[in-house]
């Protein structure tokens, strides 16, 4: 790695004042799972490195009046292990498992998936199923914006020189909305997503309400499927209908052929796991209603 | 250059690197402790594996200043003079390693699993080492030294119990 200069932030507060001042010429440093990586292939040569990990304060998950609130520090291994996400958001905790192997777990956070903004990142999808709301901190003060508008293209967020992605929200009326995520890679352990997906839906009346699917890994950013969620609003669940979405799916992504797959096996990976995602929703949906009549 | 303190295998270390220091090149070049492994520096291999803080991590994708102040333990502190720890011991009888060169990793993400949970299913076995690779193994014998150190482990809980109740009798 070439050099750099190090400051380890005290809090938030010091932390965004340091990204002010420093601007472009300073990287940060959450888990460090990516950077380093990058460093070391001198992809980005910061004149500073403003330690971010130390800082508790964006490590929290907890309930607040707008809903459930995951800062940005939490690692991986943290979502997995936290009862509030295993309890409200499984998917999330299938997604934060999926990641890598337990050594990157425990260090790569969840902003640091985010910002990276790989068109495969497994946190991506779900998130978006759910329409997670982002909260960024700068000199200029706090804002929140949908997740959707930090993706801009593989590797570049909306994040300005100077931003600090503090935490993820998902909003109270979404927590109790059944929710899955689905992968595919070529190996169980420390595989990129060939596809991922995210699927969520309310269930009313035995009709999908709502429906939201999620694509990761075959556009250039995460991506919405609107056809298809049209295609279910207020249609009777069924196995069918879950496989046309899934086929409706396949049309709206838009994947390359890369050394890992073709442009075609994506796409009926697409329909395949659209497919996945939509039943394994309804499954936890079922499970919980059962859970609460017992 | 950042100053760094920490506690490595029981005993607190303390020196002055260049920020762009990995905790690898650190344990390596400053504190002589080479059982981690340089193998393939991106996090993919698992040579490099130590625990921190109770977590196994890649320290080659740790910088040194990350790990000021907290605890580290590489494979150097895992036996003692006298003893192997059980899971070296349950790796020496399965025959679980080969060349060698994985298998410091290897036995931390082993450790960090067993500290963790004393009664492993085979699949909590192979998700704890997803992120070793071992070019000899093929896994298998790992996945049952692993079982292994877990029943000499619960053994020992056991024992310890045992020894721990002053009102149980001796024969």
């Amino acid at each position: 790695m070439k050099a750099f200069g190090y400051v380890s932030a005290k809090d938030v507060a010091h932390a965004v004042a340091l990204l002010g001042e420093h601007g472009a010429k300073a990287k940060i440093l959450a888990g460090g799972t990516d950077l380093l990586v990058e460093l070391k292939h001198a992809v980005h040569n910061p004149e500073i490195i403003v330690d971010i990990s130390r800082l508790s304060e964006l490590k929290t998950i907890a309930v607040a009046d707008d809903g459930l609130h995951i800062g940005a520090l939490a690692t991986h291994g943290d979502i997995m292990n936290s009862s509030i996400i295993r309890d409200m958001f499984p998917a999330m905790v299938d997604a934060a498992h999926s990641i890598g192997a337990a050594q990157t777990r425990n260090l790569g956070t969840l902003g640091g998936n985010l910002v990276t903004c790989v068109p495969s990142m497994d946190s991506g999808p779900a998130l978006i199923a759910l329409e997670a709301l982002v909260t960024v901190a700068s000199s200029a003060g706090r804002r929140q914006m949908p997740l959707g508008e930090l993706f801009v293209s593989p590797r570049k967020t909306s994040l300005k020189p100077g931003d600090l992605l503090v935490d993820i929200v998902i909003a109270k009326q979404n927590l109790s909305k059944p929710a899955a995520f689905e992968k595919f890679g070529l190996r169980k352990g420390q595989a990129l997503a060939l596809v991922n997906v995210g699927a969520a839906f309310f269930i009313d009346k035995g009709n999908f309400l709502c429906p939201r699917i999620a694509l990761g890994a075959v556009a250039p950013t995460v991506i919405r499927a609107p056809k298809a969620e049209a295609y279910l609003e207020g249609r009777k669940i069924s196995a069918e209908a879950m496989a046309e979405a899934g086929r409706i799916a396949a049309t709206e992504a838009k994947p390359i052929s890369d050394f890992r797959a073709s442009a075609d096996y994506r796409r009926d990976l697409v329909a395949v796991l659209v497919k996945r995602a939509l039943a394994s929703a309804q499954a936890r949906a079922a499970a919980k209603q059962k859970e609460l009549a017992a | 250059m950042t100053d760094v303190t920490m506690t490595i295998n029981g005993q607190t270390r303390s020196a002055s690197v260049p920020p762009e220091t990995t905790l690898l090149q650190l344990l390596r070049e400053n504190f002589n402790l080479t059982g981690a492994k340089l193998g393939c520096d991106v996090g993919d291999c698992g040579a490099c594996t130590v625990i921190v803080d109770g977590q196994a991590v890649n320290s080659c994708l740790m910088l040194a200043g990350q790990a000021d102040g907290r605890q580290v333990l590489t494979i150097e502190g895992l036996a003692s003079r006298e003893h192997l720890h059980p899971i070296q011991k349950a790796f020496e009888n399965s025959g679980a390693l080969q060349c060698g060169f994985c298998g410091p990793g290897v036995l931390l993400s082993a450790k960090a699993l067993l500290d963790d949970n004393l009664d492993p299913s085979t699949q909590e076995i192979r998700d704890a080492l997803s992120g070793n690779l071992c070019r000899c193994t093929g896994y298998t014998k790992m996945i049952e030294a692993v079982q292994e150190a877990a029943r000499l482990l619960r053994e020992e809980s056991r024992t310890q119990l045992t020894h721990a109740r002053p009102e149980v009798a001796t024969p």
